[in-house]
C-alpha cells in the first residue's frame, strides 16, 4: 500500500513537472495562426503563399527566432469555406491563444472571420482585396497587406487612358458579386476621369460565346476593352472572340488575363497579344530582363524548395506570404513584446517598411498598407519564372 | 443577329439533349435525377482527358466519354435510386441524387482541377469559320440524332417497348413478367451514355469544366418542363426555345437578366400549361 502511495506521489510529481515544462515551452514560442485555403477551389494562391510563409518561418527560427523566441506556426486549412474559417479563427484566438493571425486568404472567408479576430483583439494581417475587410474603428487590429480591388482598377484605367491614350472604353464584367461590384467601381472611376464608357455589359461567366458582346463593343466605337472577371473561361472566350472577328483592340483589366490557364483556352496563341493586366512592380522584369533585387533574392532562395526548375506559380503570392511573417517579426521586435495593443501601435506607426512584395505603410486612420506606386501593368503573354514583362509605356 | 440565333440554338440543343436524358430515366423510374447535368460534365471532361492528355484519337475519346457516362448512370441507380425507391415513396431521391452529383463534382474538381480546360477540335477545321464552326453544329447535330435514335428505340425495339410499358404502368409491367429493376438499371446506363455523348459533342462550346453540372441539370429540366415531360420532340423544342430566349435576353438586356428570364419561362409554362407544350395531360382515372 505504502509503495503504491509512493508511486502515485512520484507519478503526480512527474506529471506536474512535464506539464509545467510544456507550458514554459508554450509561453516561450510566438504563436502565429495561418488561415489558409490549401485545398478546394480557391487553393492555388494559398498554396503559393504558404511557400513564402513557411520559408520565412524556417529562416527566422534558424537564426534564433524573434527576441529569442521560436515561431510556432499553426496552419489551418479552411478549404475556402467561410464556416470553417470562422471555426478555426475562434479556435486560434480563444483556445490556442495565438499572438497574430495571417489570413484568411479569400474575401468571402475574410468577411466572416475578421470580425471574430477583431472581437478577440488578435492582431490580424488581412490578405483579401475587398473594401469591407478594412475598418480602423470596427477592426482596429486588422492591417491589409495586399492591394485593394480599387488599386487594380485604377491601375488598369490609368494605363488605358494615359498610356494607351484611349477614351472609348468598353467595360465587360461577369454577373458574379465580384464582377458586378467591380464593373460599377470601374465605371465610376472612369467617369470621375471624365470618360463615359461607350459600352458596358455584364455577362454570365459560363456564356459559351462572347462574339456578340465584342461586336457590340466594336459597333459602339470602343478603342479599348476592359474586362473585370476572375473567370479564366470567360476571359479565354473574350480573347477568342476578339481574334475570330479580327479586331485588334487592346484588352486591359483584371490580373486573371495573364493567368497561365488562359494560354490553353485560346484558339491561337497570338490571340493573347495586345492584352495587359494590373500587376506588381515587384514581379515585373525590367527592360534588361531583371527582377527587382529583393524579388530575385527570394526567387533564388525558394527555387530549390519548388523543385529547382522554372517557377510555375505566380510569384507575387509567394512574396506576399513571405512578407506577412517578416511584418510580424518587425512588429514584435519593435514592440519588444507580443502584447496585442503594443503590436497595433507599432503597425500604426509603420512607414515604408520594405518587403519583397511591396513597401508597406499604415497609420492610425489607414489600414491599407499597399502603396499605389507598387502597382504595375504587365503584358499578358509574358509569364516567366512567376513574373511578367512590363507593358509598353 | 445570326450569331445570336446560332449561339442560342447551339447551347439550347445541349439543354435539349439533357432533357432527353431526363426522359429516359424518368420513363422507367419516375425520378428526375439531379445527376443528369453532371453526366454531360463527366462526358466532356473524360473526352478532353483522353484526347488531350492521353493523346489518343478522338474516337477513343468518344468511347471513353460514353463509358464514363454509362458508368456514372449505373452508379446513380445503384447508389442513389434503387434502395431509396424500394424503401420509400417520398421524393427522397431528390436528396440522394443531389448528394451523388455533388460528390462526383467535387471528385472531378480535385482530379481535373477547378479551372475550365480546353476541349480539343474533333474535325480538322480552321478557327475563324464563324458561324460554320463545329462547336455550334456538333451539339445541334447530336441532339437531333439522339432524338431520332430514341424515337426509333422506343417504337421499333423490344427494350424500347418495355421502357414505354414501364412508364405507362410499372406494376402492370411487373405483373406481365418484366424485370422492372433490371430495366430501370438499363435505362440509367443508357441515359448515362447519352449524357456523356451530349457533353462530348458540346465540349468545345462549354470547355471541360467541373462545375457545369448543376447549371445543366437546372436548364435541362426547364427545357424538359417547357417541352413536356416524356416527349422527345417536346424536349427538342423546349431546349431550342430556352437557348434562343437566353441568347436574345442576354443580347438585348445583358447577362444579369439571363437566368431570371430562364426561370421566368419555367414559371410561365407551369402557370399556363403545366404539362408543357407536348406533354401528356395527367388524367387521373377515378
Amino acid at each position: 500500500m505504502l509503495r503504491l502511495t509512493k508511486l502515485a506521489v512520484r507519478l503526480s510529481l512527474a506529471t506536474a513537472l512535464v506539464v509545467s515544462a510544456t507550458s514554459t515551452i508554450a509561453a516561450d514560442t510566438i504563436k502565429i495562426g495561418w488561415l489558409s485555403s490549401l485545398t478546394g477551389a480557391l487553393s492555388s494562391a494559398a498554396i503559393a503563399e504558404n511557400q513564402g510563409v513557411q520559408l520565412a518561418v524556417d529562416e527566422i527560427n534558424k537564426s534564433g527566432g524573434i527576441l529569442g523566441r521560436q515561431i510556432e506556426l499553426l496552419t489551418r486549412d479552411t478549404a475556402g469555406d467561410p464556416t470553417k474559417a470562422v471555426n478555426f479563427a475562434q479556435q486560434l484566438a480563444f483556445s490556442d491563444k495565438v499572438h497574430f493571425v495571417i489570413g484568411p486568404v479569400n474575401s468571402g472567408e475574410g468577411l466572416a472571420a475578421v470580425p471574430i479576430l477583431a472581437r478577440a483583439g488578435v492582431p490580424n494581417l488581412v490578405i483579401g482585396a475587398i473594401d469591407e475587410l478594412i475598418d480602423p474603428v470596427k477592426y482596429p487590429r486588422a492591417f491589409r497587406v495586399i492591394n485593394t480591388n480599387r488599386q487594380w482598377i485604377s491601375t488598369a484605367n490609368d494605363y488605358a487612358i494615359k498610356v494607351l491614350k484611349k477614351s472609348k472604353v468598353a467595360v465587360i464584367a461577369d454577373t458574379s458579386g465580384y464582377g458586378t461590384a467591380s464593373a460599377k467601381t470601374a465605371i465610376e472611376m472612369l467617369e470621375k476621369a471624365g470618360i463615359k464608357p461607350v459600352y458596358s455589359v455584364l455577362v454570365d461567366n459560363n456564356k459559351t460565346d462572347l462574339t456578340d458582346e465584342m461586336n457590340k463593343a466594336r459597333a459602339a466605337g470602343a478603342d479599348v476593352v476592359m474586362p473585370w472577371t476572375a473567370a479564366t473561361g470567360m476571359l479565354g472566350r473574350l480573347l477568342n472572340a476578339r481574334g475570330e472577328i479580327g479586331w485588334n483592340v487592346p484588352v486591359v483589366g483584371h490580373p486573371a488575363i495573364m493567368a497561365a490557364q488562359i494560354r490553353q483556352l485560346l484558339n491561337k496563341p497570338e490571340y493573347w497579344q495586345n492584352a495587359y493586366a494590373a500587376g506588381y512592380v515587384s514581379t515585373t522584369f525590367s527592360a534588361d530582363g531583371k527582377l527587382p533585387e529583393r524579388t530575385q533574392q527570394l526567387v533564388d532562395k525558394i527555387r530549390p524548395k519548388l523543385g529547382g526548375g522554372e517557377i510555375d506559380i505566380l510569384f507575387w503570392w509567394v512574396a506576399m506570404g513571405y512578407d506577412t511573417v517578416k511584418i510580424i517579426e518587425h512588429a514584435i521586435k519593435t514592440a519588444g513584446s507580443t502584447d496585442a495593443a503594443a503590436l497595433q501601435k507599432v503597425l500604426e506607426n509603420t512607414r515604408d517598411y520594405r518587403g519583397v512584395y511591396a513597401t508597406y505603410s499604415w497609420s492610425t486612420t489607414e489600414r491599407n498598407g499597399f502603396p499605389d506606386s507598387n502597382m504595375a501593368v504587365n503584358q499578358a503573354n509574358t509569364f516567366k519564372d512567376g513574373s511578367f514583362k512590363l507593358a509598353p509605356r | 443577329m445570326l450569331t445570336v440565333i446560332v449561339t442560342g440554338l447551339a447551347i439550347g440543343m445541349l439543354y435539349a439533349s439533357i432533357a432527353l436524358v431526363y426522359n429516359v430515366m424518368f420513363s422507367t423510374s419516375k425520378v428526375l435525377s439531379v445527376t443528369t447535368g453532371h453526366l454531360s460534365m463527366v462526358g466532356g471532361v473524360f473526352g478532353a482527358y483522353i484526347i488531350s492528355v492521353l493523346q489518343m484519337h478522338w474516337l477513343w475519346g468518344l468511347l471513353g466519354a460514353v463509358l464514363a457516362g454509362a458508368t456514372f448512370g449505373w452508379l446513380t441507380d445503384v447508389l442513389a435510386i434503387r434502395r431509396v425507391l424500394a424503401r420509400s415513396d417520398e421524393h427522397l431521391w431528390l436528396l440522394s441524387t443531389l448528394a451523388l452529383a455533388t460528390m462526383v463534382q467535387q471528385g472531378v474538381g480535385l482530379w481535373w482541377g477547378t479551372e475550365p480546360k480546353p476541349f480539343p477540335r474533333l474535325i480538322t477545321q480552321e478557327f475563324g469559320a464563324g458561324l460554320m464552326d463545329q462547336k455550334f453544329w456538333l451539339p445541334i447535330g447530336m441532339a437531333i440524332v439522339m432524338t431520332i435514335g430514341l424515337e426509333f428505340f422506343y417504337r421499333k425495339t423490344m427494350y424500347g417497348k418495355v421502357f414505354i410499358a414501364m412508364s405507362e404502368d410499372a406494376f402492370a409491367a411487373r405483373a406481365r413478367g418484366v424485370s422492372t429493376d433490371k430495366i430501370r438499371l438499363l435505362s440509367y446506363v443508357l441515359s448515362g451514355a447519352l449524357g456523356g455523348l451530349a457533353g462530348f459533342a458540346a465540349g468545345q462550346l462549354t470547355f471541360a469544366f467541373f462545375a457545369l453540372g448543376h447549371t445543366l441539370t437546372l436548364l435541362g429540366f426547364i427545357a424538359l418542363a417547357v417541352g413536356g415531360l416524356g416527349s422527345n420532340i417536346g424536349a427538342l423544342i423546349g431546349g431550342a426555345a430556352l437557348g434562343l430566349l437566353n441568347s436574345f435576353a442576354s443580347y438585348y438586356f445583358g447577362g444579369e437578366y439571363q437566368q431570371t428570364i430562364a426561370v421566368g419561362l419555367l414559371m410561365v409554362v407551369l402557370l399556363i400549361k403545366p404539362e408543357g407544350l407536348l406533354g401528356a395531360k395527367n388524367v387521373r382515372p377515378v
